[in-house]
């Protein structure tokens, strides 16, 4: 998967846990969940779980304080993707 | 100043079925910590509950020491609850009022925990209703001049929240300082801060979830 085809995915990922859909649509690298889609941070578990089963992938803890950033998920998944 | 962390978490919202799921869990609560949902613990709080009372203690913490290392990261389990000691005669209650503020926790039915994060231990206090689960963490185990307050609001979209929130800080901490000018802001690193009058600036932590609010601070007038 491109990482433009991840960002896609993604953003149906993280769409249930964000109210501004305006900035959800124009995502890029540098957005963060929490200041910019204003995703309370109770559901960053969610989004990794969510995003495991959309990429059949496994996140593990330690790599998981990654998610906060658009383009640190993009990586993450993206390697993951790789791995398997 | 160092001021201490806090976190709200609104019950309602949470996902019981996904919150048993091990999948989720373990993304929360380390193995030791598993271990800390033992029979005294099961028999007053449902295990969904014990999840998001670590996640709200680990968020806390999170917050607090963030102040410190503007860079930290969060990985909740790399936040280790190592002792949880359950309050006298327990028993769930619904928050059933529109406000509810204090200094300390005497008196109140509180979870108290021990909690490290590499080389920091910190201490934290948690009130439990039927709707939420609201924690505070501190650098010491001493809470007496520690400030805080839990709000219902009507209007659960994330911008209101936010200024309700602040509104309702303002509005306590003039009661307690008699500062007459207090505002809002942040510092360089995003970090909620209170300006008051003289200029000063002291660290506050704000939390909101669904339709609850909750601010804490350190404040001694003397």
């Amino acid at each position: 998967m491109t990482r433009h085809e991840i960002l896609d995915e993604l953003k149906k990922v993280i769409a249930p846990y964000t109210t501004n859909k305006e900035m959800l649509a124009g995502i890029d690298d540098q957005t963060d969940l929490i200041r910019d889609l204003k995703i309370n941070s109770a559901n960053l578990v969610d989004i990794i779980i969510d995003a495991e089963a959309k990429y059949d992938i496994e996140i593990d803890y330690d790599v998981a304080d990654k998610m906060m950033i658009v383009g640190s998920c993009i990586d993450v998944i993206s390697e993951k993707v790789n791995e398997k | 100043m160092i001021s201490t962390g806090n976190d709200i978490v609104s019950l309602n919202a949470i996902n019981i079925t996904r919150t048993n799921d091990p999948r989720f869990y373990s993304k929360i609560l380390s193995t030791p910590e598993s271990k800390l949902y033992n029979k005294q613990v099961a028999a007053v709080i449902p295990f969904e509950n014990f999840v998001w009372l670590l996640w709200s203690i680990k968020e806390s913490a999170y917050k607090y020491l963030q102040r410190i290392t503007p860079d930290l990261l969060f990985t909740p389990v790399k936040f280790e609850v190592t002792q949880l000691h359950l309050p006298d005669a327990y028993r769930f209650i619904s928050f059933n009022k529109d406000q509810l503020s204090s200094v300390g926790f005497e008196g109140l039915s509180a979870f108290e925990a021990i909690i490290t994060f590499g080389a920091d231990t910190l201490y934290s206090r948690s009130i439990i209703y039927n709707e939420l689960i609201c924690t505070v963490v501190h650098t010491n185990k001493d809470f007496s001049n520690t400030h805080w307050g839990i709000k219902f609001i009507e209007d659960e979209e994330y911008t209101n929240q936010s200024s309700a929130v602040r509104e309702f800080l303002i509005e306590n901490l003039q009661k307690i300082s008699g500062f007459d000018k207090v505002a809002f802001s942040k510092d360089q690193h995003n970090i909620p801060v209170i300006i008051t009058g003289n200029s000063k600036t002291f660290p506050v932590s704000l939390s909101h979830h669904e339709h609850f609010i909750a601010y804490s601070f350190q404040y001694s007038s003397i």
